[in-house]
């Protein structure tokens, strides 16, 4: 609200500084004070103008720090999980009324891989549409178990605790998995479904 | 309304444009995710983490994981700039989409924010073309408030009579409206209309306030209309709006000097004293308190009590010079450059962009001093942009030590590649994958002959066969030849075990002969496999060095690039540091340059006391 007023500030000062003199001269300052407020103008644009040319460079530097990130991303990925060898984890959430999830725990083919506990924010944003991307491995061709152990509250918030497997083939491309949760309304149970994206 | 919700509407409703109304009024809707990359956007999006939402966004673009969301992506990536505060190419995005793509409600409300930004950060220009592409459309709400922006980007343009035109059109009873008067009223002062400013702020100021806000804007009016008309030589009549300051409020100080002021003017000092001593407990630091310490022994002297005024002068210079030592000592600290690294001490990794705003300034002996520069632009925007160039900074270095070990990491791999690769070599020189391709067909054929010829000892076990030419043998034995009772028998008992033998391995052929098929298909489709095992590793054989190669371009051309960059944004944060520091001195430069301004008149005054009292004494002498 404080931007509602554009004056006030610079006015009062000019007033109270202009005042010291007033009880002498008051009538006779007048023409200095529209001075100092003509002054004070030409610094604030000046100010403003300055301010304007750095930020175009933040802009600048900003855009080209994002694309670095882009290509760092990418470079980091094809290094670390190449496509044919990659396969990505991903949590969802489907409404989830019936679940509050705590922490998930994956393992591929019986080896523990990933264990993870939730903020407050990232449950949110799982509710609100977000997906996350819980694990990342390079695994070779074949097939392979996937479990996930979901802990968290269920119905009428206790505490709740369910599995589940599936068999997938790593193929020559890059696999995505996702891990859905999803409330089944019916029985006012939460499901959890493991699906592949193409 | 935050920008953020804007941000979260302009999407959903790209999301989903066919429940548009339907979301208006329950809602938004759920957006169905078809891409785990989009979600992954979301996901960071939805927790406020703008950087690694615009990294994760341009990266699935770039690999073509969007196509399903293409157009939302875009007008999210649009969002996600504005949020961050890059806003000059989050504004190129919303012009490319905006027209055609998003309700019209929405499409102004993302114009006014936009104008928003760009007037807080000084491109006026683009401010003006903003507000000009606002249709119908905004809320009421935000009409007021684009309407008070376009006042103030006319006053910041020098167009003080547009900005008065404007703000005359107000009418209502709303707080806006009560700005909007105030605004106006102050304009009509700095256009020296003080008798048209008058009465709007003299309205403004009987306002009964039903707010602290009010309450403040009251006190503001009364204020400025108190000194507007002490400027204007009214000084009775400037103390009926001074005296309707609080007593007690952030304006009460100023109100207390141009009381003192006004009764000064019409030369009552006595009564100029009480408002002034009032002043004397407060905080020095208020430039009215300072002017009081000037005020009171000013007035004093007018009384006749030289000796007290000359005391007060004398503890005036002295606080000043003690006051002036302390601003001294603040800007040489803020100008040693460490001042603003304070502001980057709570700086988490997702508090940056266009939402951050300082609130109070970090503890300190120089808090006290600019605390007033918070509510100026260019300070805060400056602040945003010094703590978004830190989290740069940060990110890079982050990268930087990243691409090390990547660097590592590849010629690593590159170094084991190299050391298989003969070993690799040889062993697939010693495989003779042709030749047993070659005998393959062999068996095959062999197979086919024996089934045509029904060539069922071909198929007998190697007992079976020692068993077949053991009778062989015997029945060829000479002495069986005899035509003697026992010869006939044995030859019997021969030709029965033949025959057994001969049944047997007649009675097993089509088994034996299927299962050999099927051991040879196996033996086939593992040859298969092999040879496609072995046209892979000739393929990774023959691209794995082009690989490294093109890794190695990649590693080894972001590197310098994240080098130029953190040296660009070292010199950036070094400006915007400079920039800072010079409105954080700037501050203080002024504040000194007042109290140095009182010292001088407070010397002049002293000076002129001393004089009358020697000139007294030769007199009386």
């Amino acid at each position: 609200m404080a931007r509602r007023i554009f004056f006030s500030l610079g006015i009062c000062f000019l007033f109270a500084f202009s005042a010291v003199m007033s009880a002498q001269a008051l009538s006779a300052e007048t023409d200095a004070t529209l001075t100092a407020t003509l002054e004070s103008e030409a610094a604030e644009a000046e100010l403003r103008n300055r301010f304007r040319a750095i930020d175009e460079d933040v802009q600048d530097l900003k855009k080209e720090v994002l694309d670095l990130n882009r290509d760092l991303f990418l470079l980091e990925e094809d290094l670390l999980f190449p496509a044919n060898s990659q396969v990505a984890f991903f949590i969802s959430m489907d409404i989830g009324e019936y679940f509050e999830l705590d922490s998930v725990n994956i393992k591929i083919d019986g080896k523990e891989v990933a264990n993870y506990l939730y903020t407050e924010r990232e449950v949110g944003a799982l509710m609100r549409g977000g997906v996350q991307r819980v694990h990342m491995a390079n695994l070779k061709t074949g097939d392979h178990e996937l479990t996930a152990v979901f802990t968290g509250k269920g119905p009428h918030t206790r505490d709740y605790r369910r599995g589940a497997t599936m068999i997938f083939n790593k193929g020559i491309g890059a696999k995505y998995l996702e891990l859905e949760i999803t409330d089944r309304v019916r029985k006012q149970q939460p499901e959890f479904v493991i699906k592949e994206w193409e | 309304m935050r920008c953020h919700s804007i941000v979260i509407a302009l999407f959903m409703l790209v999301a989903a444009p066919v429940l548009s109304a339907q979301v208006a009024d329950n809602g938004p809707e759920p957006i169905v995710v078809k891409s785990p990359h989009y979600g992954e956007v979301l996901f960071y999006f939805y927790q406020d983490d703008f950087v690694p939402a615009i990294v994760h966004l341009l990266a699935a673009q770039q690999q073509f994981q969007l196509d399903e969301h293409s157009q939302q992506a875009e007008l999210l990536l649009g969002g996600l700039y504005l949020s961050y505060g890059h806003h000059l190419e989050s504004a190129a995005i919303f012009e490319r989409l905006l027209a055609d793509n998003v309700a019209p409600d929405i499409r102004d409300r993302t114009w006014f924010f936009l104008a928003k930004i760009w007037h807080q950060r000084g491109y006026l220009l683009k401010a003006q073309t903003a507000l000009d592409n606002i249709s119908e459309m905004l809320p009421e709400n935000l009409r007021q408030e684009a309407r008070m922006l376009q006042a103030q980007i006319f006053i910041d343009g020098g167009q003080y009579n547009a900005a008065i035109a404007l703000l005359q059109q107000w009418s209502g009873n709303t707080e806006w409206a009560r700005y909007a008067q105030f605004n106006l009223g102050v304009a009509l002062v700095r256009s020296g209309d003080v008798d048209a400013a008058a009465s709007i702020l003299d309205d403004l100021g009987k306002l009964n306030p039903y707010s602290e806000e009010m309450t403040s804007l009251r006190d503001k009016a009364n204020l400025a209309l108190g000194y507007s008309l002490l400027q204007d030589g009214q000084p009775l009549a400037a103390k009926e709006p001074l005296q309707r300051v609080r007593l007690e409020g952030p304006f009460s100080n100023k109100a207390l000097l141009g009381m003192g002021w006004a009764d000064a003017e019409i030369e009552n000092y006595r009564r100029a004293l009480v408002p002034w001593m009032e002043l004397q407990g407060r905080d020095l630091l208020d430039s009215a308190v300072q002017e009081s310490m000037l005020a009171i022994p000013y007035a004093l002297a007018k009384l006749d009590s030289i000796t007290q005024a000359a005391d007060h002068y004398l503890n005036a210079i002295e606080a000043f010079y003690e006051e002036t030592m302390r601003i001294d000592r603040t800007i040489a600290f803020i100008e040693s450059g460490g001042y603003f690294e304070k502001f980057l001490d709570d700086n988490p990794l997702d508090s940056t962009g266009w939402y951050w705003r300082l609130e109070v300034l970090p503890d300190g002996p120089e808090a006290r001093y600019l605390y007033h520069i918070l509510a100026t632009h260019e300070f805060q925007e400056g602040l945003k942009n010094y703590r978004d160039l830190s989290y740069l900074q940060r990110n890079l270095d982050d990268w930087q030590q990243s691409v090390e070990v990547y660097v590592n990491m590849l010629e690593t791999r590159r170094e084991a590649y190299f050391e298989r690769l003969p070993r690799v070599e040889d062993a697939l020189a010693r495989a003779d994958l042709e030749g047993l391709v070659d005998r393959k067909l062999e068996f095959d054929s062999l197979l086919n002959n024996v089934e045509q010829s029904n060539d069922w000892l071909a198929l007998a076990t190697v007992q079976e066969f020692r068993m077949w030419r053991a009778i062989a043998e015997l029945a060829n034995t000479p002495a069986l030849a005899a035509n003697i009772p026992e010869a006939v028998e044995v030859r019997d008992k021969i030709r029965l075990l033949k025959g057994v033998l001969q049944w047997r391995l007649e009675r097993d052929f089509k088994d034996r002969l299927w299962r050999i098929r099927r051991n040879l298909r196996q033996t086939g489709e593992a040859l298969v496999e092999t040879q496609r095992s072995r046209r892979k590793i000739d393929d990774a054989m023959r691209k794995e060095p082009i690989l490294f190669a093109k890794l190695s371009q990649r590693v080894y051309g972001l590197e310098p690039r994240i080098i130029s960059m953190l040296n660009r944004v070292v010199d950036s944060m070094a400006d915007q540091r400079m920039f800072l520091q010079a409105i954080a001195v700037g501050e203080l430069q002024t504040q000194k340059q007042r109290l140095d301004i009182y010292t001088v008149q407070a010397r002049f005054a002293l000076a002129a006391i001393y004089d009358l009292a020697a000139t007294a004494g030769e007199v009386s002498r």
